[in-house]
């Protein structure tokens, strides 16, 4: 990484210290919780004591352990059709990161090719690209993101292709700006001569340049995903029950919100952290990246 | 200026027209509305009198062509559903969205200019932390979960505020709590960047220089100059966290806007409303990006230059 | 601060309170509303909630009995005069809300809209349920005679249809175009502002947010108990309750079974329910290759635990049919047919003797949600099935899936549109009916034979006898199954006297005089 490069190279394990010393109170809190958050879901289904999609319909809406009515071995309650809420808010947390991350993923490969595109060819391609970046920022995503979905059934393929497309331009707008200074620079010039060809101008001279503010762009919109995933499935429009995403299980439990609270609670606090966690993070990152803002 | 303000002009067009047109296309992919409608338990026989009768028997290109003739004689046909003209549908709900956009907005910026300022002069002390960390977390809660909460606590349990529509003022204070949370935590984090930025900057150095006082320095120069950055964000940014924002506290909230109005005619495939819609809100959406483009030119003599 | 605004708050609800029991006012906050009021056009379970307060029907019924007792309506009395002629006295002075008299001419109008339908959606209505009136003709000022095709056993029931509510001949022509001619733009335009003869009239209605209803003086019945209703759209239900507690409203629709305990807890609210007249059905596409055995259908039948699902989801409260009947039905109600029964045993031997090799059986449902608990009934039904090996997958979409060749279950409604088997299995799977030209149903000759002594034998005991064979050939080969005559709950402030009255058609909010009543405030 780039920003990892600014610091003085005392291998990773020095690296990584130099760069806790150098994060806050809070940012640390931040760095833990979404390490703790990605172990939960990455080990859902060994620390999940119950299938997620387990029923015991006699045993609905029970509340958490602690609580009168409560079932023992179930630690959050259970839900509108009795199934753990400890287990489906960790399966819901794999999917809902497993899809943001994807969803990022895909973005970053769709803008960043799009980018390089654009800066590389210029004329007439980066005219289309940038008439269509100019276009999506116009529309806000989210409008989008809810028609896709309603016009195109709400399948998981869909969705991922729906996270997928938030925040491509954003990405394109930064690869097209770093290729196109790139492409003025006369040592550019120097290595075609000498023989470089683009891979390996790519690759020595664009990548280094790309990393760092590619990095904060993809742990930003990671965020703003998340957040967009749990909206659409709010809305009804996420993955199909009884599949469980944070979002909709908030979406299902707010009928249940005067009677059985804990229902959306959990899933809602998830969510809060989640993004609390990654927003602070990217915004690190952006001001580590930044050298005005380092500056001072 | 002109020339820029033309070119400003046609790709608004084009954006406009693309838009339009593929809302248009798509929704006819995604199949028949009939079946979206009035579908359940018809005879094929009955299907048939209903699809020459709401004339979906058309090719889509008699269609696009009738829709674009909407823009010449201003007929853009009647609701599948509600069976009156679309404009007037529209159009009776595009106020209380603006109201609720408008109260939101005054709230975000009432509490984000401030807060962001502060964040930027106390940047490294506890009380800039502690306003970007209420920042994050006010970002980082969605919207829904917000007026989930809101409602059960200030409605249900509470009693103090009403939750349905929008009669009185009560009924604005909790949909524009929720609709303002991530805007003001946005433009804060905004504000308080674009304040950075400016501070480091050689014309306020020389502004302290003269011997004004730190608050006049940054009230008078800094705002100002902070202020076109802070400008085109809460035109693109807050105007696309709003949009999004008001479908889901309209839906929850019941009020009457065209962000619920659009996923219901989406949900339902109600062609001519859902096109006259999203070419409604479109076009708003451009022409406030366009006066802030133009408001942009206007205030930096450099882009107004490279524009001539 | 906070204070403050309890107070204020709280004066204001108050303050609307009185006002309200003493201008005998309410406010109803719905969790569905019409987008458009044309009883003729209109057969929704959200639409049926709005009709009967503003419309009256040639023959009306004791609405709060549910055997059927015929009442004069906008006819004094009626009587055949052949075998399939009926001829009916009008009711005189009668008005409209616009102040027009009913004439002969009116009641003529209104039933040949349908009869004779030529505005497309009446069509659809006129096949579906009113295929054997031929026409209406009127005899004298004040007298009219209704022929039908064939005998029909059926009459009052069907005089009784929200269909054929009465409406202003010339008030609709004028609507649009040339006021003297029936055009299809007048119709369009009726539906946004409706004129009835009842109770009640339209002062204001605004497409899927608002309707108003006031009273009508000149209403030539008991006038109505209250001045001024007023519907609102609340979708969430949470917001529904809020709505009733603050005093922003006196009555919330679509109550599901969970919210119950909590209003029951609240000293200022009650709630009032009944097991609505129609059954949440689960649908398969007998022509699905994958679906076509009938064995696989009746084991997917066979493996659902509808008492379970009773007990669980709707606190014991829904009823669940053995067969296709309904007790409305009076005379022809058959509880003692066996038709639908839990059996996995069953079930796991039917999958095995037709060779089920694991295929996913995909469950298709209304997005967004639309019956009361049908998305918990639908993860339920697949937890079921997979006890017996059946790989279900739930589908949620917004598209009406009945007529995909694709299709292979999906959940739906059967309501009772009038009350004889058929108007409720009837209005379905006749033969060539929805079902059928769906593509999702076969009959064969001897259905069509059964069904037709079913329809139009003139006596009972055939008519049961024929219904009985019906269901049996349901039962071997189901192409739905009937889960449970839903309970839904209606709740409101203990201030307001009222309950559904078991003679209407589902979800009607009769608010006429003897239905609803205001308690003066203690």
């Amino acid at each position: 990484m780039a920003t990892l490069a600014d610091t003085p190279a005392r291998g990773p394990a020095g690296a990584a210290r130099t760069l806790w010393r150098e994060m806050n109170a809070i940012q640390r809190l931040a760095l833990a919780l979404a390490v703790i958050l990605a172990v939960l879901a990455l080990l859902a289904p060994v620390l999940a004591p119950f299938e997620p999609n387990a029923q015991s319909l006699m045993n609905r809406l029970r509340p958490p352990v602690g609580f009168e009515r409560a079932r023992p071995g179930y630690w959050l309650g259970t839900d509108e059709l009795g199934r753990d809420l400890l287990s489906r808010c960790l399966y819901g947390l794999r999917l809902t990161l497993g899809l943001a991350f994807l969803g990022a993923l895909i973005g970053l490969v769709i803008g960043g090719t799009l980018g390089l595109l654009a800066g590389v060819r210029g004329g007439r391609t980066d005219a289309l690209v940038m008439g269509a970046v100019d276009t999506q920022i116009a529309v806000p995503f989210t409008l989008i993101a809810l028609f896709v979905l309603v016009v195109f059934g709400n399948t998981i393929a869909v969705m991922v292709l729906v996270l997928g497309l938030y925040g491509w331009e954003q990405y394109a707008r930064i690869v097209r700006g770093e290729v196109m200074k790139l492409m003025r620079m006369p040592f550019i010039e120097a290595a075609r001569a000498a023989g470089a060809g683009p891979a390996r101008i790519a690759r020595v001279h664009l990548l280094p340049n790309l990393v760092s503010p590619l990095v904060v762009q993809f742990t930003l919109s990671l965020s703003n995903i998340i957040l967009l995933e749990s909206t659409l499935s709010f809305l009804g429009l996420g993955v199909q029950p009884p599949t469980a995403t944070l979002g909709a299980m908030v979406g299902v439990g707010r009928d249940f919100m005067p009677t059985a609270p804990w229902i959306v609670l959990a899933p809602a606090l998830s969510i809060l952290i989640v993004t609390f966690a990654v927003q602070i993070l990217g915004d690190w990152l952006r001001d580590r990246a930044d050298p005005r803002l380092r500056k001072r | 200026m002109l020339r820029y303000a033309l070119r400003t002009l046609a790709r608004m067009a084009v954006t406009f027209l693309v838009i339009v047109t593929l809302v248009f296309f798509a929704t006819r992919i995604s199949g028949n509305p009939l079946d979206f409608i009035l579908a359940d338990g018809l005879t094929s026989e009955d299907r048939a009198i209903l699809i020459r009768y709401y004339e979906l028997d058309r090719s889509w290109w008699h269609q696009y062509l009738a829709f674009l003739r909407g823009f010449w004689d201003g007929q853009f046909g009647l609701s599948f559903i509600e069976r009156r003209p679309v404009g007037t549908i529209v159009l009776e709900r595009l106020w209380p969205t603006a109201q609720l956009l408008l109260s939101a907005m005054a709230l975000t910026l009432a509490l984000a200019l401030p807060l962001g300022i502060l964040a930027a002069m106390h940047r490294d002390r506890w009380i800039g932390s502690a306003v970007m960390t209420l920042a994050f977390l006010g970002y980082a809660v969605p919207n829904f979960v917000l007026a989930v909460f809101l409602i059960l606590i200030f409605a249900y349990w509470l009693n103090w505020l009403p939750v349905v529509g929008n009669a009185t003022a009560w009924h604005f204070i909790l949909p524009t709590l929720t609709l303002a949370s991530g805007l003001v935590a946005a433009l804060t984090r905004f504000t308080r960047n674009a304040m950075l930025d400016v501070l480091g900057q050689d014309f306020m150095r020389t502004a302290r220089a003269k011997g004004l006082s730190e608050r006049a320095v940054i009230l008078r120069h800094g705002l100002r100059n902070a202020g076109i950055t802070i400008l085109s964000v809460v035109g693109l940014q807050v105007a696309g966290l709003a949009a999004a924002g008001s479908v889901v506290v309209e839906s929850i909230f019941a009020w009457p806007g065209i962000g619920e109005l659009l996923v219901r005619s989406a949900i339902r495939r109600d062609y001519p409303v859902l096109q006259f819609g999203v070419l409604t809100v479109a076009f708003a959406v451009i022409v406030i990006n366009a006066l802030i483009d133009l408001a942009y030119a206007w205030a930096d003599p450099r882009l107004r230059q490279r524009g001539a | 601060m906070s204070h403050l605004l309890k107070a204020t708050a709280l004066a204001t609800s108050l303050a609307a309170l009185i006002g309200a029991a003493q201008a005998q006012e309410i406010t109803v906050v719905a969790g569905n509303m019409s987008s458009y009021l044309d009883p003729g056009r209109d057969h929704s379970n959200v639409g049926s909630q709005f009709y009967f307060n503003l419309f009256d029907p040639l023959i009306h019924r004791d609405y709060s009995k549910l055997e059927p007792e015929w009442l004069p309506g906008l006819a004094v009395s009626w009587q055949l005069v052949g075998p399939t002629t009926m001829e009916l006295k009008l009711r005189e002075g009668v008005k409209f809300h616009n102040g027009a008299t009913m004439t002969a001419d009116d009641v003529v109008f209104s039933l040949n809209r349908m009869f004779q339908a030529t505005f497309p959606p009446y069509q659809v209505r006129q096949r579906d349920r009113l295929g054997n009136f031929d026409r209406a003709e009127k005899v004298d000022a004040l007298t009219i005679r209704v022929h039908t095709k064939r005998e029909e056993t059926l009459w009052e029931t069907l005089l009784n249809l929200q269909q054929l509510y009465i409406v202003p001949e010339a008030y609709i022509k004028a609507l649009a175009g040339d006021p003297n001619a029936v055009e299809n733009d007048d119709f369009e335009a009726w539906g946004l502002a409706p004129v009835g003869t009842g109770p009640y009239r339209l002062a204001e209605f605004v497409p899927g947010q608002r309707i108003v209803y006031e009273r009508f003086d000149d209403f030539w019945g008991e006038p109505a108990p209250l001045a001024r209703v007023t519907v609102r759209h609340v979708p969430e239900v949470a917001s529904r309750l809020t709505a009733l507690r603050t005093g922003e409203a006196h009555i919330a629709t679509n109550i599901a079974p969970d919210q119950l305990a909590l209003i029951e807890a609240d000293p200022g609210l009650k709630a009032e329910g009944s097991n609505t007249a129609l059954f949440h059905v689960v649908i398969f596409n007998v022509n699905h290759p994958k679906m076509q055995d009938p064995r696989i259908r009746r084991a997917l039948s066979l493996a659902i635990d509808r008492d379970l699902m009773n007990e669980a989801l709707w606190l014991g409260k829904a009823i669940i049919p053995s067969t296709h009947s309904i007790a409305e039905f009076g005379a022809l109600y058959m509880p003692e047919l066996k038709t639908f029964y839990y059996d996995p045993e069953e079930a796991k031997r039917l999958l095995a003797e037709a060779g089920y090799d694991g295929f996913e059986v995909v469950y298709d449902m209304h997005s967004p949600s639309y019956y009361t608990n049908d998305t918990l009934a639908a993860q339920a039904i697949m937890e079921m099935w997979a006890a017996v090996g059946v790989n279900g997958r739930i589908n949620a979409i917004p598209k009406w899936t009945g007529n995909d060749p694709n299709m292979m279950a999906r959940t739906w409604s059967n309501p009772m549109y009038f009350a004889d088997p058929a108007g409720m299995f009837g209005v379905m799977w006749a033969p060539g009916g929805p079902a059928q030209s769906e593509g999702r149903f076969n009959t064969d000759a001897d259905y069509a034979a059964a069904w037709e002594r079913f329809r139009f034998s003139t006596d009972l005991e055939a008519r049961k006898a024929a219904y009985a064979e019906l269901m049996e050939r349901i039962k071997n080969d189901p192409p739905l199954i009937p889960l449970w005559r839903p309970y839904e709950s209606w709740a409101m402030r203990k201030e307001v006297s009222w309950r559904p009255q078991p003679g209407h058609i589902p979800y009607v909010l009769d608010f006429r005089a003897g239905a609803i009543a205001l308690d003066a405030m203690n």
